[in-house]
């Protein structure tokens, strides 16, 4: 910045930034209206050529799953780049305990004042881990959250009228699953693992970082998002449901189909209740199970998670907190189902 | 990746947004219609995002060339988009861009997956759920929307217009067969089935996103069947199983029917 304050008056000598800028500037807006043209005439010319309707399916199926996670994830982008730019740090480590393992059920039960779903609440907790929140009680946080916000709770409530205990279970097992990973990666995890995103201030206005912040985490975790999109829709249509009817029955291993079930569906968290009502072949524990592990683990999310956090933590991450999802899900079924 | 190309993928997202819920009501394809408010929102943010950014891209240059010239050049821009908030911020921001516009270009190149929505929204422009989603045979059930003798008693003269979800749940969870002689007309779409005798006037019902759709059918016998994805309304009569005993949710309820109308397609596809 100085040597360019420096540089600028010099005519003479342009800065060797200078050339690179204006090579690039001339050519945006030819870029900016091929990319238009190239869609309005791909709209006339391949719009009637993409009709088979096993594509067609599968292009609503894609296209859903992304417009309706776009505001979820655009919320939760606006909140963590708002934590990074505004909030002081200090904050932080005034709100939660000091001692981590008093952290993490704190940051816990935090979950339940956020009202968004998991694409809101991965954004967040990287927010959170670059001002120095302990990532354990941040992973806390981004587990809780779209499994026991007030939304979440009253959607729940609704899909399963004669069953109130669904409720009460869906809750506490969430948080406990919540609060297990937490503490056995602040036992066994490596700093090494997790790739937190640093993001130093910055030397202009809070509002330009803001931005930046959130132009970056915007871009980031949308095309990651794309990735579950893509995979999560073409599982919903390749896969016929009849599938599940007949391991219905099976004690444990329907437990275990469900939970894999919600990680292929990836449904939002606020609608996977409704959809747990429907499989009315299966025990209350196995819905359970669905409903746990959905909002946890499901395809879109390892890829926010692997795109956020890094690989070497979504393949050590992941599977926790699958495997302790399905436990907590069969011992609280046991109890209150 | 750089600033550019990134503020174009969020220009181009932000407008396709726009595009499915402003210009058209294409949105409601995917999502359900009270959605649309914080859709637009969220396109807003996008497309405002991209645009400040290519804003800033564009000036550099000039910024960067003619700042001690033009001062007020450098400003005007800042204001009149009025996005980028005071002038004098505008300017920090942009001379800032040079070396910070590095560290926040390391955006990996999964996001120019998100130009693949975009595409799919433009070019394939996908309708709502059909006949393909529906072609099981075997769709799962609804809930029971209402607790057994909740139903209100319908008219006997008239045929009452009825949603899939709640003749369904008439048909399977009424105690007191309230349909049980009572004319109704049903709107979906035609579904073929592997029996002769039959086709499926079908809706989808979704209860966040396409993503979570589940088919909701009934039989239509003795009527010309429509082709496949045809938009009708049924009228006919439910015909009673012969046992109480409700079969665990794979076969839809059966209409005995007397018109079917072509329509066009409603305004919101899923129930």
């Amino acid at each position: 910045m100085p040597d360019r304050a420096v540089a600028d008056p010099a005519v003479e000598i342009p800065p060797d930034a200078w050339g690179r800028r204006s090579a690039v500037a001339p050519v945006m807006p030819w870029v900016f209206g091929l990319v238009i043209l190239l869609l309005l005439v791909g709209r006339i010319v391949l719009t009637p050529v993409l009709t088979a309707p096993a594509l067609q399916t599968w292009a609503t199926v894609f296209v859903a799953i992304c417009v309706q996670a776009l505001p979820f994830l655009v919320f939760g982008v606006l909140l963590s780049a708002a934590i990074t730019a505004f909030v002081p740090p200090s904050f932080w480590t005034r709100a939660l305990p000091r001692h981590p393992y008093a952290a993490v059920p704190v940051a816990g039960a935090a979950g339940a004042v956020l009202p968004g779903c998991e694409c809101a609440s991965v954004p967040v907790a990287s927010g959170l881990m670059a001002r120095g929140v302990t990532p354990a009680a941040a992973l806390a946080f981004l587990l809780s959250s779209p499994a026991i916000n007030p939304v979440v709770v009253v959607a729940t409530a609704v899909a399963f009228p004669q069953q109130p205990l669904m409720v009460v279970s869906r809750f506490c097992a969430s948080l406990a699953v919540a609060v297990l990973v937490g503490w056995v990666w602040l036992r066994f995890g490596r700093s090494s693992w997790l790739r937190v995103p640093s993001r130093p201030p910055v030397s202009g206005s809070a509002w330009a970082d803001f931005r930046d912040a959130m132009r970056h985490d915007l871009l980031h975790a949308g095309g990651f998002l794309v990735v579950g999109g893509l995979t999560a829709a073409t599982l919903n249509v390749v896969v016929p449901r009849e599938w599940l009817g007949s391991v219905a029955g099976v004690p444990v291993l329907s437990v275990v189909v469900l939970g894999l079930l919600a990680v292929v569906l990836s449904i939002c968290s606020e609608a996977d209740a409704f959809v747990a009502a429907s499989l009315t072949s299966f025990s209350p524990t196995a819905k359970l199970a669905f409903l746990v592990v959905g909002p946890m683990v499901d395809l879109k999310l390892i890829a926010l998670q692997a795109g956020t956090f890094g690989r070497s933590f979504a393949i050590r991450f992941v599977p926790l907190t699958f495997l302790l999802g399905i436990a907590a899900s069969i011992v609280v079924g046991k109890v209150l189902l | 990746m750089n600033r550019m190309s990134q503020s174009l993928i969020l220009v181009l997202l932000g407008g396709a947004v726009l595009r499915v819920t402003v210009l058209s009501t294409t949105y409601v394809n995917y999502v359900k219609p009270g959605f649309r408010p914080y859709l637009i929102a969220a396109g807003v943010v996008i497309l405002v995002l991209g645009v400040v950014g290519l804003v800033q891209e564009w000036r550099q240059p000039h910024t960067t060339g003619k700042r001690l010239a033009h001062t007020g050049d450098a400003g005007g821009p800042a204001h009149t988009d009025g996005a980028a908030g005071p002038a004098s911020t505008g300017v920090a921001a942009g001379g800032r861009g040079h070396h910070h516009g590095h560290d926040h270009s390391q955006v990996s190149r999964a996001a120019w997956l998100l130009c693949l929505p975009v595409f799919a929204i433009f070019l394939i422009s996908p309708p709502p759920l059909g006949a393909f989603a529906a072609r099981s045979e075997e769709a799962p059930p609804p809930p029971p929307a209402l607790a057994a003798g909740a139903y209100a008693p319908l008219p006997a003269d008239k045929s009452t217009p009825m949603e899939l979800g709640e003749f369904i749940g008439r048909a399977w969870g009424d105690s007191r067969r309230s349909l049980a002689g009572k004319k109704v007309t049903l709107t979906g779409f035609v579904v073929r089935s592997s029996k002769k005798d039959r086709w499926y006037v079908t809706r989808m019902q979704m209860s966040c996103c396409a993503a979570d759709a589940i088919a909701l059918k009934v039989a239509v016998l003795d009527a010309e069947r429509p082709p496949d994805d045809t938009w009708v309304e049924v009228t006919g009569t439910w015909i009673a199983p012969k046992t109480d005993r409700i079969p665990n949710g794979t076969v839809p309820p059966e209409l005995t029917t007397t018109e079917v109308t072509e329509i066009p397609q409603p305004f919101e596809p899923y129930e």
